[in-house]
């Protein structure tokens, strides 16, 4: 009789229940995007009659009413690495009342010898602001569930469920070791992923401000390096002396495609670059105006700065046409007329002395 | 100059004809703006007989490019002459665009 009453309690509050998801997925969704960060996925579910009966025909001794029963709403925000569970429970204790009596930390529960389920679980309620609003009354008495978990830990669940077992029912002794096993390695790889993104961020944190200090002979040339040095508009001198050719626009691609070319031409660190740079802007400035000049072409790509000082740079290193043609190959990829194009820039360039 | 439209396997098949310069480039750009936007965003223009592109020519087809990616899908320009190549290549285009 208890049971049945609280399940016609729940059919009555349904509509509440969709309400209250879609506001806390979308006060979720609002803050992760003001914080910038990303996550692997948010799931939010209403508990299904079944699954609420099943538990009332269990527990139902502890339920006074049915807002006594915390989990009929249930969100799960799924992070890229465990430790931003801990940046994401901060956002939630910021956005929502929390019920600690009822909410638990499962990654501190375990014991030292063992291994499994890891999760965070917060019994939340919409926060006293909203709560304050006539026609939110009713939805600010119920409570929901929200788990906070990574990607791993919830890819260790899903396989545990999927496998017919609720995460608090242990599964056979004789299958346990080796689920232990999996759990331990899966919580090890999301200790590593941590570590590693934190060392890649401390990394970039530094060879930024090498970088920014132009200390660029210490900084060997990866993608980050190229883009930090990128950063620094190192081009935009020469580019704007090529635009003033035409007065002309400058419309901003990117370099990165350069970056390839730059590692096929020996370049090792970011000095290396800046010596390019340093060594033939006054060639590359020379061809383009050879090439522009009385063309009335008022537009020009921010690349063609960084395109000029390498056709100059191969030139002046004795690669000749054959050299270009390889350039051009990297920049536009194979083609028979790679070598026509080979063939006018050098002549162009003999003409300026480059050759 | 000449511009012909057909649609094909979800792809934009534009074949050029003349040059693109200031007494044409307003034509041009009317008959390209239905080209950025809607459901079929690989576009593929043949400029076999394009002879000449102005920068007002550039800048149209650095809009297509702009809205192609946008939708994720691909502009190539196909058997451009070298003179409208080297058009590209001086100005950068050619670092922007797919020409094969």
């Amino acid at each position: 009789m208890h049971t049945e009453l609280l399940l016609d309690a729940y059919h009555e509050q349904l509509p509440l229940y969709e309400k209250l998801k879609s506001i806390v997925v979308e006060q979720i969704y609002t803050c992760l995007h003001e914080n910038h960060i990303r996550i692997a996925g948010l799931e939010s579910r209403i508990k299904e009659e079944k699954s609420l009966a099943n538990k009332l025909e269990l527990k139902g001794y502890k339920y006074h009413s049915i807002n006594d029963v915390t989990d009929i709403v249930g969100i799960r925000v799924i992070t890229f690495f465990s430790d931003e569970v801990d940046i994401i429970s901060a956002l939630v204790e910021q956005m929502f009342d929390i019920d600690w009596e009822n909410s638990v930390d499962k990654r501190k529960s375990l014991e030292i010898d063992r291994f499994g389920y890891m999760s965070l679980h917060y019994i939340c309620r919409l926060p006293g602001t909203i709560c304050k609003e006539a026609d939110m009354l009713e939805l600010c008495q119920i409570r929901f569930e929200l788990q906070m978990r990574s990607v791993l830990q919830h890819m260790w669940a899903n396989m545990y469920h999927d496998m017919g077992y609720k995460s608090d029912v242990e599964i056979p002794v004789e299958y346990q070791r080796n689920m232990n096993r999996l759990a331990g390695m899966l919580e090890l790889a999301d200790e590593q992923f941590s570590r590693i993104r934190r060392e890649i961020n401390d990394y970039r944190r530094n060879v930024q401000s090498l970088v920014a200090t132009g200390n660029f002979d210490e900084v060997p040339l990866n993608g980050d390096t190229f883009r930090s040095y990128l950063d620094l508009k190192p081009y935009q001198r020469l580019m704007e002396k090529i635009a003033a050719i035409n007065q002309a626009e400058i419309y901003e691609d990117s370099l990165i495609p350069y970056y390839n070319v730059l590692l096929h031409m020996g370049m090792k660190t970011v000095g290396d670059i800046e010596r390019l740079r340093n060594k033939y802007s006054d060639g590359a400035y020379q061809l383009a105006l050879l090439q522009l000049a009385g063309t009335g072409l008022d537009i020009v790509a921010y690349s063609v700065a960084l395109q000029n000082i390498c056709i100059v740079a191969i030139l002046k290193q004795g690669f000749g046409e054959a050299g270009l043609i390889r350039l051009f190959a990297a920049l536009y990829g194979e083609s028979a007329y790679n070598a026509q194009r080979a063939e006018r820039v050098f002549e162009q360039a003999r003409k300026i002395n480059l050759v | 100059m000449n511009i012909t439209i057909n649609k094909q396997g979800g792809k934009t098949l534009v074949v050029l004809d003349g040059r693109i310069d200031s007494s044409n480039s307003d034509r041009f750009q009317k008959d390209m703006a239905p080209l950025m936007e809607g459901d079929s965003p690989d576009i593929d223009i043949d400029c076999g007989g394009m002879t000449y592109t102005s920068s007002q020519g550039l800048r149209i087809f650095l809009l297509l490019q702009k809205s192609v990616m946008a939708r994720k899908g691909k502009l190539v320009m196909r058997n451009m002459n070298s003179h409208v190549k080297e058009v590209f290549d001086i100005t950068g285009f050619s670092n922007i665009i797919t020409i094969i």
